[in-house]
């Protein structure tokens, strides 16, 4: 293997709806930010990785342009990254590769989304092709209801235990959302509001769906060289990274025991030497824009047998107290600025082992978890890291 | 570098439109690159692509439809955004970092189901300010040509000249979208664009999906015995808003020394023996040239007049035809690397350069006037 790569420092936003800044200006905020956690300036970094959802989003192509300046980029080596939802887990990625193949020693990330000024369901809409699925493909929520669907349907799941299971994330993570500076929805809500919410998709109801946010998120790498160089002490070393994508048609390919979740989990763990992730991990930052999917995940990624996840969900098993904590922060479900969201995960996962997660820390946590996916139910990323070299 | 990477397979389509789809063109070309190496599917280790969403027909998330038919079926693969040369280097950087031994890098664009190119590039423009003066790519690219002649007396006639040498080297080219012999004349008389810029200054909008196959040393050695080493490469991006740049003072030569750097060039005139860079207008090629170091400021006229880059000359550009010859927009720089990689092993055709040639320089660019630019330095 290259290189040791470690996450220095994070910089967010105060993601939610932004009217206040324009979208250079939001990203902007995200990098400054992370310049002032670390103390370091933009002449340091040795290059720059930039992305976002696709153009159609904001109505603005090739961002990375855009926001030369706003990245204080100018001048810099630049790639820019975009693998649909999953963006922000990629762009942690690329960083990881550029520093761990020897080619640089620090690199800035930078994930940004400003979904109040599109349309993001119009937008998803134009991920599936036009001749076939375009018609049936009623943006995100349409997709993650199926497959929530195949999900419990699979496991003769007891349909009220599954709605009190994605009932009871819905309520712990807006609770946490108010432990979270950066959050975007912050509203205290019940079971029973959860329960009686507007249906979207059916069992989906509006509390089990992720907000539009307007967010950025930098985050810096640093190779071993250079933290030592700085003296820095509490870093967040990457330890294992997986990446898988599947079939483009969303029908060609079982939802129910995802293989891009299974297997870049799978990478992930083979490389970071984790054998049993509920014991071995610490705390966990899935991307869940939907209650019922984060369950899915679970049984996915090896955190508990499959069609499990719904009993231990409601034993606390994922709750802030419980045996793996998993999104503390509120997650995707309460913030969801899809360029920034992956690398907000990583960024979250990286605060806890660096115990810079303020109120919605995880006492003692040394090994993170983070995710992201995209495309129709098509893509997976993971990187996992860790307080230990 | 400790570690070294090869190119070791390329492959790419015509720059015409195919009836093919773009599923099957990409299918195609992926599955020549697996032929050219003997490997199957399931040996490659990584893919990464370049593809742009609004240069996809419509499509977005570019890579998630054509995901399954450039081989990557639960493999590990990216994907970079505009520039198809950024994942050239991201491949190299999976390489290198020791994670795979083989990556497939693709470039994809289907031109022919584009709109036009600059109803894509007014896309580049922030809604606000740029968008509603109508500057897209030519339009910028003609402020530059205008300031380019003022300052230094490069002549309307010098910048033809470079339309004249690039569609004469795509006669000889199998792959070139367009091709002719031209006078200076003819170019100039072309019909106006974008004044100073005449249509034949202009690049056209082509099909390209362009592969290469890089791998480690010791994978190289098993899969050829013709491997192009990966010697070096360098970026750089530019401020965004036209005003705030000198648009004679780009990011060309900070991307150039950086791969210089990481190639041990000193002297580029010398240790460049051929380039293939992006000259989507006429005159960028003239400027390109200075800004690499291969003749002085504002001589880059004088150099195109000497015969130093015509393709029997002891520095050719373009050979290939270059990108006025065949434009496929986020290909055009992948399609660099393999133009570069079919002369340096000697597998040119009837647009082989003379001579025995060692290193070579890729070129590829993006955005108003050059605001990004990217070199990779390869070698036999």
């Amino acid at each position: 293997m290259g290189k040791a790569v470690a996450i220095i420092g994070v910089g967010q936003t105060n993601h939610g709806r932004r009217m206040d800044v324009s979208y250079p200006d939001l990203v902007r905020e995200a990098v400054l930010r992370v310049y002032e956690e670390t103390g370091l300036s933009p002449n340091d970094v040795d290059g720059v990785v930039s992305g976002t959802m696709p153009s159609m989003m904001e109505g603005v192509a090739l961002t990375h342009f855009y926001f030369a300046d706003a990245m204080a980029s100018a001048g810099k080596p630049i790639l820019k990254t975009e693998t649909c939802g999953s963006t922000g887990v990629s762009l942690a990625h690329t960083a990881y590769y550029w520093i761990s193949s020897g080619m640089a020693d620090l690199v800035l990330a930078v994930g940004h989304e400003k979904m109040t000024e599109g349309d993001s369901q119009a937008t998803m809409t134009t991920v599936v092709e036009p001749w076939y699925q375009r018609y049936f493909i009623a943006g995100a929520p349409g997709v993650f209801s199926m497959q929530s669907q195949m999900w419990s349907v699979r496991y003769g799941l007891d349909e009220k235990k599954v709605r009190d299971a994605a009932a009871y994330i819905s309520v712990t993570h807006h609770d946490s959302a108010f432990d979270n500076p950066y959050a975007h929805v912050k509203i205290r809500v019940t079971a029973e509001d959860v329960k009686n919410a507007r249906v979207i998709t059916y069992p989906v109801r509006l509390l089990d769906v992720c907000p539009n946010s307007d967010g950025a998120c930098a985050v810096i790498f640093a190779s071993e060289e250079m933290v030592k160089k700085l003296g820095l002490k509490k870093v967040a070393w990457v330890k294992g990274l997986g990446y898988r994508g599947e079939e483009y048609f969303f029908g060609d390919s079982d939802k129910a025991v995802w293989q891009s979740a299974v297997q870049a989990a799978k990478q992930a763990y083979d490389m970071a030497g984790i054998k049993d992730p509920r014991k071995e991990l610490d705390v966990a930052e899935v991307y869940n824009p939907f209650t019922f999917q984060e369950m899915l995940f679970y049984e996915c990624f090896g955190f508990c047998g499959l069609g499990e996840a719904p009993d231990l969900v409601l034993q606390g098993t994922f709750g802030r107290k419980g045996e793996l904590p998993c999104d503390p922060s509120g997650g995707t479900l309460c913030t969801n600025p899809i360029g920034a969201t992956g690398l907000i995960r990583t960024a979250e996962a990286a605060l806890q082992v660096m115990e810079k997660a303020g109120d919605h820390q995880i006492p003692g946590a040394k090994l993170a978890f983070s995710h992201a996916m995209g495309g129709v139910d098509q893509f997976n990323g993971v990187m996992i890291v860790g307080s230990e070299r | 570098m400790s570690k070294k990477v090869a190119v070791v397979a390329v492959a790419q389509t015509p720059g015409a439109e195919s009836k093919d789809n773009l599923y099957d063109q990409a299918y195609h070309v992926t599955r020549e690159i697996l032929d050219k190496s003997g490997l199957n599917r399931e040996k490659v280790g990584t893919i990464v692509s370049a593809a742009s969403d609004i240069f996809h027909g419509g499509i977005s998330c570019a890579n998630s439809y054509y995901w399954e038919t450039t081989g990557a079926f639960l493999k590990n693969a990216s994907r970079q955004d505009g520039e198809s040369l950024f994942a050239f280097f991201y491949g190299v950087m999976r390489i290198l970092a020791g994670h795979y031994d083989t990556a497939l890098i693709l470039a994809i664009c289907k031109g022919s189901e584009n709109p036009e190119n600059d109803a894509c590039t007014l896309m580049f423009s922030d809604p606000f300010y740029q968008r509603e003066l109508g500057i897209q790519e030519t339009i910028a690219a003609a402020l530059q040509m205008r300031q380019y002649m003022d300052k230094y007396g490069v002549t309307k006639e010098q910048c033809a000249g470079v339309s004249v040498k690039n569609f004469r080297n795509a006669l000889g080219n199998p792959y070139a979208h367009k091709r002719g012999r031209y006078t200076v004349k003819d170019v100039l008389e072309s019909g106006m664009l974008a004044d100073p810029l005449t249509e034949l200054q202009v690049a056209p909008k082509s099909e390209g999906i362009v592969a290469v196959l890089l791998a480690s040393e010791e994978a190289a050695k098993k899969i050829t015995d013709k491997p192009i080493w990966f010697k070096g490469y360098g970026s750089s991006l530019d401020n965004y808003f036209l005003g705030d740049r000198n648009l004679l003072e780009g990011q060309l030569p900070a991307a150039a020394a950086r791969a210089y750097k990481m190639a041990g060039i000193n002297d580029p005139r010398k240790e460049i023996d051929l380039a293939e860079i992006t000259e989507p207008y006429a005159f960028q090629e003239l400027l390109w040239c200075e800004d690499l170091g291969f003749c002085e400021k504002g001589g880059g006229g004088k150099l195109l007049e000497s015969g130093i880059t015509e393709r029997t000359g002891r520095l050719p550009v373009n050979p290939s035809g270059g990108v006025l010859a065949n434009n496929p927009y986020v290909s055009r720089g992948l399609q660099r690397v393999v133009e570069a990689v079919l002369q340096l092993r000697g597998e040119a055709g009837e647009h082989q350069v003379d001579g025995k040639r060692k290193t070579a320089l890729a070129h590829g660019t993006h955005g108003f006037a050059g605001q990004c630019h990217a070199v990779a330095i390869l070698g036999s």
